[in-house]
């Protein structure tokens, strides 16, 4: 081997590229999506806390708000369901131009997604739960519920590469962080393989038959794991040892279940007191969790203590936070997003969205690009 | 309850569910469910707590959470299959609620 000072040059610029290619292009920024009640996505640079871009959905019938939103791991590709829960459209972030699309529905048979869909964690393939429902002259027949695997390049007439039956009742599917597992949340977290559709395993919730609790009342629906790979969810359950006016007959928790490892863990940390929508995982500390409705609360998931809450302006769905954890992100809902302090959950900043528009049950996610 | 009759055919059928033994086997809010049938919430004039304060704030925010997943479709209309139009061109609801029609079966 040479080691000539061009040579030595030469090692040293493959090396700087190749540390620059790994930290990702040096201009790309954070951006939060959303979508709104008029059909629209939305696009808000982070640090300017300014909307960027607006995109209207294509061939999308209006009156039903788009709901889950997933970004592809690149970040080049907005994943939306949309048109009344029956279509998932890949919308191209820079030019706004659909690049994918599934049509649930066909002539004789209503398919609809609630709200669970997902996108591999290599990019290549969209996951996404299916209720089905034929119409029939006289009667509706439901069919059996299934999880239908496309290729992410198959463009605008996209056909399921293969399916297999999923559990009813499910609103959420997330990829583990390596791909080998598809976590469906129904009454309980039912793994599969997301090649065979085997189902490897369960994570009971419904099911957890803890000591003088009964079923936890849970709402897993928004997808808000960006930062740290973590599925959480608020959740409600009454106590099986106390009278029904209790102060403490109704207890409220929060389910994590780590994307990249498998665990999960519960705890209820106040007695029930006010409504709790979603939450997010703080990404550097990994034990605190903000979960939002009218309310923002920050909880010590591990010791079950409730830190700090306070009163919102408005009620939001969704809370995410930054990759640092500093900063709180409030959508859903009304036509609002909101800035929040991680620690101190002072309110630092609100956007109206174009047009005032709603954004209902649409998630909010965070990605670079 | 004990002073109220049923005046018609629909509320003595209501009377006579109460009494039937299949009605305590109903199983309400079930986890992690969703849709039409499957949940039977309090609606917008009274919170888990029997309250106001833990409704959505303002409640109309909460309109088209409710409509478009076809939440509570009692108190709103479906508009994922039966009334899709319904809230077509009124993207805020606090702002445009009087432009939300009431909606009769079709």
């Amino acid at each position: 081997m040479s080691n000539t000072p061009c040579a030595c040059l030469r090692r040293i610029t493959v090396a700087a590229l190749a540390i620059c290619a790994a930290a990702g292009p040096a201009s790309a920024k954070d951006y939060l999506v959303t979508a709104l009640h008029s059909n629209k996505l939305v696009f808000i640079d982070v640090a300017a806390r300014k909307v960027d871009k607006v995109y209207p959905l294509p061939r999308s019938r209006p009156g039903n708000t788009p709901g889950t939103l997933v970004v592809s791991p690149d970040g080049k590709t907005v994943y939306v369901l949309h048109n009344h829960w029956e279509t998932v459209s890949g919308i191209d972030v820079d030019s706004g131009k659909e690049v994918f699309r599934a049509d649930l529905s066909t002539s004789d048979t209503r398919g609809k997604c609630t709200f669970a869909f997902d996108v591999s964690p290599d990019g290549k393939e969209v996951a996404i739960y299916i209720d089905p429902v034929k119409i029939l002259s006289g009667e509706y027949r439901v069919l059996d519920t299934y999880v239908a695997i496309y290729d992410a390049t198959a463009g605008l007439s996209a056909k399921p590469l293969r399916s297999f039956p999923a559990p009813r009742r499910t609103t959420l599917l997330a990829y583990s962080t390596d791909g080998s597992r598809l976590y469906a949340m129904s009454w309980d977290a039912v793994i599969m393989d997301p090649k065979t559709g085997d189902v490897l395993g369960k994570h009971p919730i419904r099911h957890w038959a803890r000591k003088n609790l009964g079923e936890p009342d849970a709402l897993a629906v928004w997808p808000l794991w960006d930062a740290s790979k973590i599925l959480s969810f608020p959740y409600v359950v009454a106590r099986t040892d106390r009278k029904p006016e209790a102060p403490d007959a109704m207890k409220s928790g929060i389910y994590t279940l780590d994307l990249a490892t498998d665990k999960i863990a519960y705890k209820e940390f106040e007695n029930t007191s006010v409504v709790l929508f979603s939450s997010t995982v703080n990404p550097v500390k990994r034990n605190e969790v903000y979960t939002v409705y009218s309310t923002l609360s920050r909880v010590d998931a591990r010791q079950g203590k409730l830190l700090k809450r306070v009163d919102l302006e408005q009620t939001f769905y969704n809370v995410n936070v930054s990759r640092d954890g500093k900063e709180l992100y409030l959508g859903g809902a009304g036509p609002l997003v909101a800035f929040y302090d991680a620690s101190s959950l002072k309110h630092l900043q609100t956007i109206r969205m174009p047009g005032d528009s709603d954004q209902a049950t649409a998630s909010m996610r965070l990605f670079s690009h | 309850m004990n002073h109220m009759k049923p005046l018609n055919k629909k509320a003595a059928a209501l009377v006579q569910a109460q009494a039937a033994p299949a009605a305590g086997q109903v199983v309400t809010m079930a986890a992690a469910a969703v849709g039409c049938t499957t949940v039977f919430d309090p609606g917008w004039e009274v919170d888990a707590f029997g309250g106001v304060a833990g409704l959505c704030q303002p409640m109309e925010a909460d309109l088209y959470g409710c409509a478009d997943p076809c939440w509570w479709p009692v108190q709103v209309p479906d508009t994922l299959n039966t009334y899709t139009d319904w809230g077509v061109g009124n993207d805020n609801a606090a702002r445009d609620w009087r432009a939300l029609q009431a909606v009769f079966p079709k």
